[in-house]
């Protein structure tokens, strides 16, 4: 019997009270991370919220009701809030992905003139923080008329050096051959594209997406600047300028936030593995 | 962009000029057999001229210029100017000189630097602990993997609603729970602008730490689970006893996994902006605490309307970033080639 084995082995009897109590650690940590989320929603069902909050915080209210909600569905245009963020997060993401792939498959399978320091133009990009380039960025949609528009929230992001480079990567690890068959047998570098290399890209993709759809969903810097028309708002841009405004309606306020938040929770969990494995893959924050 | 249009190259031309292109460049064979699907597209892999390139890459670049270029170059420019009256005039470094003589500058970056180190010195360790627990977790580590993650994929905004609430003084969830446990003399968080474990500055890291466990804990698992078994394997027949083995083992092979974490800590703690500006708005309350570099960059640009002392934050804050990018380059190709090759 071989010492490996042994080890193992005695690694498997050791485990079931070491485990219990790892996954005890690890219970009681999960639950103070529900905790706020928790009482958030618990609070949000109460009516007495709205007049006197209790001093010991509780989690399930003694007067449960979904008033709270009704109130807030009437005072904000909640359902307004999430076209325009599906709006712009949809279409950013469309744009983002299509040049993110154009451009990836340009620096990794294709032969022209100033390659090399196009595809360094573009990961010069990187190093540009966006706090940078806001401002100009500001009177430029200013200029062009787009303020004050969903568009102006969609345009500056259908482009940028993180996707290129990732898409780059990614297809570059694709074989020339297959490239060079479909060549052959008289492909277009766009027929190519579409029917060859896109479809075999939908890992990278989809982690593109998910961080694509996560930067775009929770910005709340940029819509600050250039949107100022209420019907205009983000869900995200919402919740700032109005869950303080319900303030004294604790109750009302509460639900709000949870209008806001727990839908996108529930579509991440539904969707956690991809998204996680498409954070990890990237390697970078949502 | 018709896919199948022919891009004009050289042979194009030479074929509209009406002259057959000698069968050295351009054999005859190959005209028919391609025709209607573009003869430079189908070869531009191959050391053509491949003008179908600039196609997949030109749109793209057009709009980086406009976004990116453009907009940095403009950053730089107009920092070097002031408004007077209804026009702009070239100032030189003035902007920068009042800037640099003022004390809201070292502020904000004083916050921000404060903000990040604390944030960065909590999150980092915790996260190590809990990853090392979590992958020795055999069965069911995937829902409580997701309920450490799920304030990340709350935005920042949504975050500081909900902390707001639950750092209120007389009835939020944090104190109610002191309350609770007959704790009379609760701190008053988020109104106490005093530095200190119980002031604003403090209730603020307890939030980021809380958003951004998740994330930090992800980041180590994945550098835990490269680690290679027969190392540990090879340690435990030799009698190394567990601590021995973390820090001879673990600790080193997770360097890398540090060194990303410290940088891509850093440029968020740079660039916070979304929950101190819902809890403290442009002002950084109470008192300036929660000001950080990105929400005084916000205030000069866009409450006070000084463009152009905006933009030579803007300025400032890219060439901190910059220099952090570069200071981790240089750590990174240090680990790599310096010291001895890790097995990854």
């Amino acid at each position: 019997m071989s010492a490996v084995g042994w080890i193992r082995r005695s690694r498997r009897r050791t485990s079931f009270v070491s485990q219990l109590a790892i996954v005890g650690v690890l219970s009681i940590g999960a639950l103070v991370m529900l905790l706020p989320f928790a009482w958030m929603i618990g609070t949000s069902l109460s009516r007495q919220a709205d007049i006197a909050m209790p001093r010991l915080p509780r989690l399930w209210p003694p007067d449960p009701s979904f008033f709270n909600y009704s109130v807030a569905l009437q005072n904000l245009p909640l359902v307004r809030y999430y076209t325009n963020s599906l709006i712009v997060v949809g279409a950013s993401t469309a744009g983002y992905l299509l040049f993110s792939a154009l451009t990836g498959y340009a620096f990794a399978k294709g032969r022209f003139r100033g390659r090399q320091i196009l595809f360094v133009a573009f990961l010069m990009t990187l190093i540009i923080p966006f706090e940078t380039r806001m401002i100009p960025l500001y009177l430029l949609m200013k200029d062009i008329h787009l303020n004050d528009s969903l568009p102006a929230l969609i345009v500056p992001f259908l482009v940028g050096g993180f996707g290129t480079f990732l898409m780059r990567q990614y297809i570059s690890t694709i074989p020339d051959d297959l490239i060079q068959a479909a060549r052959v047998d008289g492909a277009s570098e766009f027929l190519i594209f579409f029917r060859i290399v896109l479809p075999l890209c939908m890992p990278a993709l989809a982690a593109l997406a998910v961080l694509n759809i996560l930067w775009r969903w929770n910005d709340v810097l940029w819509p600050l600047l250039v949107i100022s028309d209420p019907n205009k708002y983000t869900v995200t841009l919402g919740l700032a300028f109005e869950g303080h405004s319900q303030g004294t309606y604790t109750g009302v306020a509460l639900a709000t936030a949870t209008i806001a938040i727990v839908p996108v929770l529930i579509v991440f969990v539904i969707l956690q593995r991809r998204i996680i494995s498409g954070i990890t893959m990237g390697g970078v924050k949502g | 962009m018709d896919p199948a249009a022919p891009v004009p190259g050289p042979e194009a031309k030479a074929e509209v000029a009406g002259t057959p292109a000698p069968p050295a460049l351009s054999p005859p064979a190959r005209a028919p057999r391609y025709g209607a699907l573009g003869r430079s597209g189908a070869f531009a892999g191959g050391g053509r001229s491949g003008l179908v390139w600039y196609v997949f890459v030109g749109p793209a670049f057009l709009l980086l210029l406009l976004f990116v270029g453009y907009p940095t170059f403009e950053t730089f420019r107009q920092s070097l100017y002031e408004q007077v009256g209804t026009r702009q005039k070239f100032a030189g470094l003035t902007q920068y000189t009042q800037l640099v003589h003022g004390g809201d500058l070292w502020h904000a970056l004083w916050n921000t630097a404060l903000l990040g180190f604390a944030y960065l010195v909590i999150v980092i360790p915790l996260a190590v602990v809990l990853a090392s627990l979590l992958n020795k977790v055999r069965h069911g580590s995937a829902p409580l993997k997701v309920i450490y993650f799920l304030p990340q994929l709350t935005s920042s905004v949504a975050v500081a609603i909900i902390f707001n609430y639950v750092f209120e003084p007389d009835w939020g969830l944090l104190n109610g729970t002191l309350h609770r446990f007959h704790i009379t003399s609760t701190p008053l968080w988020l109104a106490d602008p005093r530095l200190g474990f119980t002031g604003s500055r403090a209730a603020v890291t307890v939030l980021a730490v809380w958003a951004g466990l998740g994330y930090f804990m992800l980041i180590v698992l994945a550098g835990l689970q490269s680690i290679p078994v027969d190392l540990y394997e090879a340690a435990a027949m030799d009698g190394a006893n567990p601590i021995l083995i973390w820090r001879a083992i673990t600790l080193p092979s997770l360097r890398p996994t540090f060194v990303f974490l410290i940088v891509t800590g850093a440029f968020d703690a740079m660039s916070r902006f979304g929950d101190l500006w819902t809890l403290g708005g442009p002002g950084g309350s109470p008192a300036g605490s929660l000001q950080s570099i990105v929400v005084f960059l916000f205030q000069t640009g866009f409450e006070s309307g000084n463009m152009n002392r905006a933009a030579a934050v803007a300025v400032i804050l890219f060439c901190l970033m910059l220099f952090v990018t570069f200071a981790s380059f240089k750590t990174v190709l240090a680990s790599e080639f310096g010291g001895r090759r890790r097995a990854r």
